[in-house]
């Protein structure tokens, strides 16, 4: 009988599979990247060393030594502070004292503040408080100490904000009000954006990390670009970190653009060069894990579009990785066997620059 | 004369261009040499498949799609004179989607409702951090086929569970499809708690409600 190896499915249940349906389904979910993004598949020898990696006999694998990536950090302090629905695991500590533990425990090469809403609208009535504690955490830190939070524009549409839902209107046919009241969304993600990272910069803040754009479509996606761009403008050294919510901007306007390109159905490789000329530093592109498919399809074909995203991009590529994104399991606590095999196989495979 | 092969292309054609005037005139055109029946089932609903697949594969976007299916109403609409009596009013099942309890996401169930309007059921949304009665209360109220649930947390989740057992106390559950999704829920998650389906994304919604209700 062939031998056996201990892979997962997207959903983390484990399962026993043979070199060659390993194989197969390496060649599988590479050949549905390529497809879908059209971009190269693995070739013969990175499909081998996925493979091999899938097949360590080890518990958790490393990268091989002298290729070590550094580790930038979102979600600020709340998975220690925030309670099980927030992600976190609820140990009492205020956000310094989180930040420092991420900073000299837990290997953080940066590290950013987030408030416990974690979105940029609701940072804006308590701007005055994030600025104390940014300022308490620079003169207590070393490393790299941004300031975090989500576009999350689904914020600016009732009941949460001011603008009619437009997935509301559109189940209504009233699809010129969805445009508008996106359109509208994205102007006031982009003024509050940049109204809360100039406070913030004022009190010594090193960059900003927007931390899943694109949550609510393409027109979150339009709003941080033109929020990244008059940043830059206004901050020419500031460290601007872009991570994206998903593997393809979802179209919800399916019209905008920037930069004359259509945002609405980009994937990872087209989104880096736009983030990249809006004014980012460096790019979190995402591929989001299947659960219905094992961790070698899943794994394959993350690799195969965090590849292409770094071969597209001139500046690092930082690509994000935990539960359910980059082939890792849709689990609460993401196992360590899939989370460093996928890890190992993003640095050397796909060349990522960071996680 | 166009043979019924052009004609046909012509109507899927229209339904792609989501333009509701060239699916007017499309089935104007077809009207003298096709039944009703033919338009709809071979031209109309084969561009609204079409538009399903593009939609998949992010060549075509949600209002795109909303404008096809406005469009494609239209077009049945200006041929039901033509159709036997309520031929042209049968909806494909009728489906009360939400957002369980204690989870305020919406966006992902929306695309959902939205798909699966747009694919000719009779919708219900009936929004976020739906309390649990109200999926029973409104699939009574309007004689439901199917009850999707929208969960994206894991504290949440839980939330499809209760609504399933509900269901059973009410003695509804075998008259009613169940179908969950959201990021945290899974096909082992749906057999679990004995959901008749799970659903990675909008389109494979669409697919799973037809599988289950047709």
């Amino acid at each position: 009988m062939a031998k056996e190896y201990t892979l997962r499915m997207g959903d983390g249940k484990r399962i026993f599979l043979t070199k060659e349906r390993i194989l197969e389904e390496i060649e599988a979910g590479t050949a549905d990247a390529a497809d879908l993004g059209a971009i190269a598949a693995l070739s013969g020898d990175q499909m081998d060393k996925l493979a091999e990696i899938l097949m360590m006999p080890g518990k958790t694998v490393s990268v091989e030594q002298g290729m070590e990536v550094p580790v930038t950090h979102d979600i600020g302090t709340l998975r220690l502070d925030g309670d099980q629905g927030n992600s976190g695991v609820g140990i009492p500590s205020s956000r310094l004292v989180g930040c420092m533990m991420h900073e000299r425990a837990f290997g953080a090469d940066t590290m950013e503040l987030g408030h416990i809403d974690y979105s940029f609208k609701p940072v804006k009535p308590v701007v005055a408080n994030e600025c104390q504690a940014m300022e308490v955490c620079q003169q207590n830190m070393i490393v790299p100490m941004f300031y975090g939070a989500m576009p999350n524009m689904g914020l600016y549409y009732t009941p949460d904000g001011p603008f009619e839902n437009p997935g509301d209107l559109m189940k209504a046919f009233k699809i010129q009000e969805a445009w508008d009241s996106m359109e509208h969304a994205a102007e006031h993600l982009t003024r509050d954006t940049v109204w809360v990272m100039q406070k913030l910069m004022a009190c010594g803040t090193d960059g900003v990390n927007f931390d899943t754009i694109g949550a609510a479509g393409d027109g979150d996606f339009y709003g941080t670009l033109n929020a990244i761009e008059a940043l830059r403008k206004t901050y020419p050294n500031m460290y601007i970190e872009a991570g994206m919510a998903g593997e393809c901007v979802l179209g919800m306007h399916g019209e905008l653009k920037y930069d004359g390109k259509t945002l609405a159905g980009l994937w990872p490789h087209e989104q880096a060069p736009l983030v990249e000329k809006a004014g980012a530093n460096v790019f979190g592109p995402v591929c989001n894990t299947n659960t219905s498919k094992t961790s070698a399809w899943n794994l394959a074909r993350s690799v195969t579009f965090m590849k292409a995203a770094v071969e597209a991009a001139n500046i690092p590529c930082h690509v994000d990785m935990g539960m359910g994104v980059g082939g890792i399991p849709m689990l609460e606590t993401p196992p360590i066997d899939a989370v460093t095999r996928a890890s190992k196989a993003m640095v050397e495979i796909a060349g990522v620059d960071g996680i | 004369m166009a043979n019924k092969e052009e004609l046909f292309k012509e109507l899927s054609d229209a339904i792609i261009s989501c333009k509701k005037d060239n699916v007017l005139a499309a089935v104007e055109k077809a009207k003298d040499e096709l039944d009703p029946s033919e338009i709809i089932e071979n031209g109309l609903a084969v561009g609204m498949n079409q538009v399903g697949i593009l939609f998949e594969r992010g060549k075509l976007f949600l209002p795109h799609v909303m404008m096809a299916a406005d469009a494609m109403n239209a077009g049945v609409e200006s041929l039901k004179e033509l159709m036997p009596e309520g031929e042209g009013d049968s909806k494909m099942g009728i489906i009360v989607n939400g957002t369980v309890e204690g989870d305020v996401h919406d966006i992902g169930k929306s695309i959902v409702s939205t798909m699966l309007q747009s694919a000719g059921f009779e919708v219900y949304d009936i929004g976020r951090d739906v309390p649990i009665r109200n999926f029973i209360e409104k699939a009574k109220e309007v004689g439901a086929n199917m009850i999707g649930l929208s969960a994206l947390m894991t504290t949440t989740l839980p939330g499809q569970k209760e609504v399933i057992e509900l269901l059973k106390e009410e003695g509804m559950r075998d008259s009613i499809k169940v179908m969950i999704g959201g990021a945290p829920a899974t096909t082992a998650w749906a057999e679990k708690i004995g959901a008749d389906c799970y659903a990675e994304n909008a389109s494979e919604a669409v697919a799973k409600a037809k599988e289950l209700l047709l």
